[in-house]
C-alpha cells in the first residue's frame, strides 16, 4: 500500500493507494475465478483507530482514498491494514509529515 | 458456507492482532451482511440503519457530471454533522452498498474514493448522525463507458 499522510492545522490528510484487482463477482465469473476484493481497511495512530472502513468489489481496481482525521502529529506513525474476501492481508507503515 | 465460517475466523484473528480489543472496529460486511446484497440503495440503506428516511441536507457531494471510465468513477463527499457513520450507495451496479466508514472522536467526515459504476446512475451518501438521524446527498453521473469491466 502507498501511503502518504500529511498533517496541517490540526488535521492528518491521508491519501493512499491499495494495489489490489477489486475482482467483480461478475467479472471473476466470466473468467472462470473466485472473486476477490478488498472488504476491510483500517488504519491506526498511536494505538487509536482513525479510519475503519468496510468495502466492497464496487471500488476501483488498485483503489486509490483520501481521509482525515484529527489527533496526531508530525512524526507519528500511521499503520494502514486491509483484508480481502480470501482472508488475504496486507499492512504498511508510513510516518506522518 | 464453509469458507464464509473459515474467513470469518482468518478476519478476527487478524483484526484481534492489529486493533487492541478496546477500540472500535467495525466491520459491516459481517454485522449487517444484507445491507451488501441488496439491490437498490432504499433497501440497502434500510438494511444498513433500519429505516431509510433521510434529510437531504448537511452532507456535501463532489462527483463528475459525466465520467469518461466508469471504472474510476471520483467521488467526494464531507460533512461537518457529528456522526457514526458514512455510508455510500449507488444504483448503476447489481449490488447497491459501495462502502461504509465507521467513525469515532478522531474521525474528519472528509473522503475521496474511486468507485466502479457500470453505467449511468446516481451516488448517495448516507451520514448517520449522532442525533439518530440519517443525512444524505446525492448526485446524478453519465457514465461515459460502463466500469465493472464487462
Amino acid at each position: 500500500m502507498e501511503i502518504k499522510a500529511k498533517l496541517k492545522d490540526g488535521i492528518v490528510s491521508v491519501k493512499a493507494m491499495a494495489k489490489h484487482p477489486m475482482l467483480t463477482y461478475d467479472v471473476a465469473k466470466k473468467q472462470g475465478v473466485e472473486a476477490n476484493f478488498i472488504t476491510h481497511i483500517n488504519a491506526s495512530v498511536n494505538n487509536k483507530v482513525v479510519l475503519d472502513m468496510s468495502t466492497s468489489q464496487f471500488l476501483s481496481k488498485n483503489p486509490i482514498f483520501k481521509f482525515s482525521f484529527k489527533g496526531a502529529a508530525v512524526g507519528d506513525t500511521i499503520t494502514m491494514t486491509w483484508v480481502d474476501l480470501s482472508g488475504a492481508t496486507e499492512t504498511t507503515d508510513s510516518v506522518i509529515k | 458456507m464453509e469458507r464464509r465460517k473459515f474467513l470469518g475466523f482468518g478476519i478476527f484473528a487478524a483484526a484481534a492482532a492489529f486493533i487492541p480489543a478496546n477500540l472500535s472496529a467495525e466491520d459491516y460486511r459481517k454485522t449487517k451482511p444484507d445491507a451488501w446484497t441488496a439491490h437498490t440503495v432504499e433497501d440497502a440503506i434500510a438494511k444498513l440503519y433500519g429505516t431509510n428516511k433521510t434529510i437531504e441536507q448537511g452532507v456535501t457531494l463532489t462527483a463528475p457530471d459525466v465520467a469518461a471510465n466508469g471504472g474510476a468513477v471520483p467521488v467526494d463527499f464531507s460533512s461537518e454533522i457529528a456522526a457514526k457513520s458514512v455510508a455510500v450507495f449507488q444504483n448503476a451496479n447489481p449490488e447497491s452498498a459501495v462502502c461504509v466508514f465507521t467513525l469515532n472522536e478522531n474521525s474528519v467526515i472528509d473522503y475521496s474514493i474511486k468507485m466502479k459504476m457500470k453505467q449511468s446512475g446516481t451516488i448517495t451518501i448516507v451520514v448517520e448522525g449522532r442525533d439518530g438521524k440519517l443525512y444524505s446527498a446525492k448526485k446524478a453521473i453519465n457514465v461515459a463507458l460502463g466500469g465493472c469491466e464487462g
